[in-house]
């Protein structure tokens, strides 16, 4: 059980590890368009912010002009409309033409419904206990004066005019005052509000011009440090790519020196007639033979690398059986392998289905791996090649793998993502002295992904390394023909 | 007269669009008596609302004091109503009403409207008025009160406006 809880704890521990190191290798791969996608959120968010703020304000000037310059102007329209309903009144004392009487108590009642219907709208529209309060007391005010005015009205229709204005003196009068008191406060209250409402737009206005000032300069510096950060990048990259290349030429210098060196000693000793007998020519003639072997090796994986990455490869895809691939793998490497003192062990599974691939590059590639087991399997001289069944991680179909494992130096774990990129050397192999052009596997990958497979890797430091190549199941005996980057049935 | 009461048809249309008529099963013809909604009398006989519009009553029984409301002479609803209630010609009626105030026995000097619907309005304006319209012309604003017991809408009711001897 406690093993069973430290695996399943590995097994968390190892798929986190993956997982950020492939975020990691996505972030430091894109750092640039990130960086730029960054400042297009910021600049975006930015912009959101700002039309949010301005929204607000807009806000807050229409609530304060629906809230206190209409009310100012509707309490004018109260004011104006309760004056008529008065001034009506009165103008019907002033004939005996009951006609005329008439439309002037029409008049007076229909600005007096204007005024009633103004105050139930302020009694609805208000907020505040106070406005509450005030628009009640109008409201009984102003029923008051109707009252009187109603009666007002009458007498002066009957013909007793003197009793009309007597009414009219000691009560409409100070009912009239009593509105226009409740109108002036109302008035008052309103101008109060929109004194207050102006206050807070002018205070959340220069809120707002500080706020966008301190988002505007932050914009400002988030951007130029975000172009800062990308030209750097840019110009990191720039640098590492030019010192791989130096690295590269380097070592492809010193790949095609020692066996120029072979070849010239040799030819200058023949020349020189050191050489004489048959036996000893034959000798000279094969290590000539053998680095020129070499040196031709060297620039065919250099001129394939070029022409992978250039996408000008063209690949014929057909089924493959993988005994014969290993057999072919196992033929082209057996001199390398033994003139290292590498023993190379071979286990296939059995009843092994065949393969979708070109054949040469499908060996070119298990090739690659061989001769860099070969190259950094370390004192432990033994290679095993392995092929078996196997499932694909995202939708589980069957593939088959061909892992080459050796026991070597191994590779750092931090150092895997690197070894597939062109031209890399880890600074171990360098200081130890260990001649490569770094193509190796970046051409091994470029052949793999061609075909619609991967590599993937497995190592240790001290203990070795496994480099797996898979391969999809030929589906049917279909012969296809496929660029590095596209595939087009023939 | 044929114009005279074009004009009151014409002069009436706008006024009945404040209100409907009191029930479209009232003939035309019929003349309503009407007081302000706050008037507790609901029904008159003929002879009291003779006195009353001869102006020999001044005050209703809540105490409100009586206003006559009359149209201008000539029309056919103040026809009807010196024909059937006051039982006088125009003359006769307006010297009832001068000797009358001379002499005090009448108390209440008639209000004189030229239309119907000034004729609505002010009963609606004062607690105290009383007068007629043609059945079609009434609304909700003013009350129409029974005439001898009788609804507007009964064969019995007895005030009609002649339209034929107008013409």
């Amino acid at each position: 059980m406690r093993d069973e809880g430290q695996n399943a704890e590995s097994i968390e521990r190892r798929v986190f590890v993956r997982l950020w190191n492939s975020v990691w290798r996505l972030v430091s791969r894109h750092s640039s368009s990130l960086l730029l996608f960054m400042v297009f959120c910021v600049v975006v968010g930015v912009g959101i912010f700002m039309m949010g703020d301005l929204h607000t304000a807009t806000e807050q000037v229409q609530r304060m002009y629906a809230g206190s310059v209409q009310g100012l102007r509707r309490i004018g329209e109260l004011q104006y409309e309760a004056q008529e309903t008065r001034r009506a009144t009165l103008y019907a004392l002033t004939t005996n033409d009951s006609n005329l009487q008439v439309e002037y108590a029409d008049q007076s009642r229909g600005a007096d419904r204007m005024v009633t219907e103004g105050i139930s709208q302020y009694l609805v529209e208000a907020r505040s206990a106070s406005e509450v309060e005030l628009g009640k007391r109008l409201q009984r005010d102003w029923a008051s004066y109707l009252r009187v005015r109603d009666e007002v009205l009458a007498e002066i229709l009957e013909g007793s005019i003197k009793e009309a204005v007597d009414l009219d003196l000691t009560g409409g009068v100070p009912s009239f005052d009593r509105v226009r008191q409740d109108l002036e406060e109302v008035k008052r209250l309103y101008d109060q509000q929109a004194s207050e409402q102006l206050t807070v737009v002018d205070t959340s206005s220069r809120k707002s011009i500080i706020r966008l000032m301190g988002v505007l300069c932050f914009t400002l510096l988030f951007a130029s440090a975000s172009v800062w950060a990308i030209q750097r990048s840019k110009m990191m990259s720039a640098m590492k790519l030019a010192k791989m290349q130096m690295d590269f030429v380097a070592s492809v210098s010193h790949e095609l020196r020692t066996p120029l060196a072979v070849i010239c000693a040799s030819a200058q000793n023949i020349a020189d007639g050191v050489v004489e007998e048959k036996d000893q020519l034959a000798k000279y003639g094969s290590v000539i033979r053998h680095h020129s072997n070499q040196l031709t090796e060297l620039v065919n994986q250099i001129l394939l690398f070029a022409s992978t990455h250039e996408g000008r490869n063209r690949y014929v895809v057909r089924a493959l059986k993988v005994p014969e691939i290993i057999s072919a793998v196992m033929m082209n490497t057996r001199a390398v392998a033994e003139q290292a003192g590498f023993a190379v062990e071979e286990h296939l599974g059995a009843d092994l289905p065949p393969v979708n691939g070109d054949f040469s590059a499908v060996c070119q590639c298990l090739q690659n791996l061989v001769v860099n087991a070969v190259k950094y399997g370390g004192n432990h001289r033994r290679i095993t090649i392995r092929a078996f069944r196997g499932l694909r991680d995202g939708d589980r179909a069957e593939e088959m793998r061909i892992s080459v494992e050796d026991h070597g130096i191994g590779i750092d774990s931090s150092e895997l993502q690197q070894i597939f990129e062109p031209f890399y050397r880890s600074p171990v192999v360098a200081a130890a002295q260990i001649h490569g052009t770094g193509l190796g596997l970046p051409l091994a990958k470029g052949i793999a992904e061609a075909m619609g497979g991967r590599i993937t890797v497995v190592s240790k430091v001290g203990v070795g390394s496994r480099f797996t190549l898979h391969l999809p199941l030929a589906k049917a005996l279909e012969t296809e023909t496929i660029g590095a980057q596209r595939v087009a049935q023939v | 007269m044929i114009v005279a009461s074009a004009v009151l048809l014409l002069e009436v249309s706008p006024g009945s669009a404040a209100g409907p008529p009191a029930s479209p099963a009232v003939p035309d013809d019929t003349l309503a008596i009407i007081v302000n909604q706050s008037n507790t009398i609901d029904d008159l006989s003929l002879k009291d609302l003779r006195t009353v519009f001869l102006g020999e009553r001044s005050h209703w029984p809540n105490g409100r004091r009586i206003t006559l409301v009359m149209m201008d002479p000539g029309l056919s609803e103040r026809k009807a109503v010196l024909r059937d209630v006051c039982h006088m010609n125009e003359t006769e009626f307006s010297r009832h009403f001068l000797q009358g105030l001379f002499t005090g026995e009448v108390f209440v000097s008639p209000k004189t409207l030229s239309t119907s619907v000034g004729v609505r309005k002010f009963v609606f304006n004062v607690p105290g008025a009383i007068g007629y319209l043609r059945a079609s012309d009434v609304d909700g604003s003013v009350k129409v009160i029974k005439v001898n017991g009788h609804r507007l809408d009964e064969a019995d009711y007895p005030l009609r406006i002649e339209i034929r001897a107008s013409k």
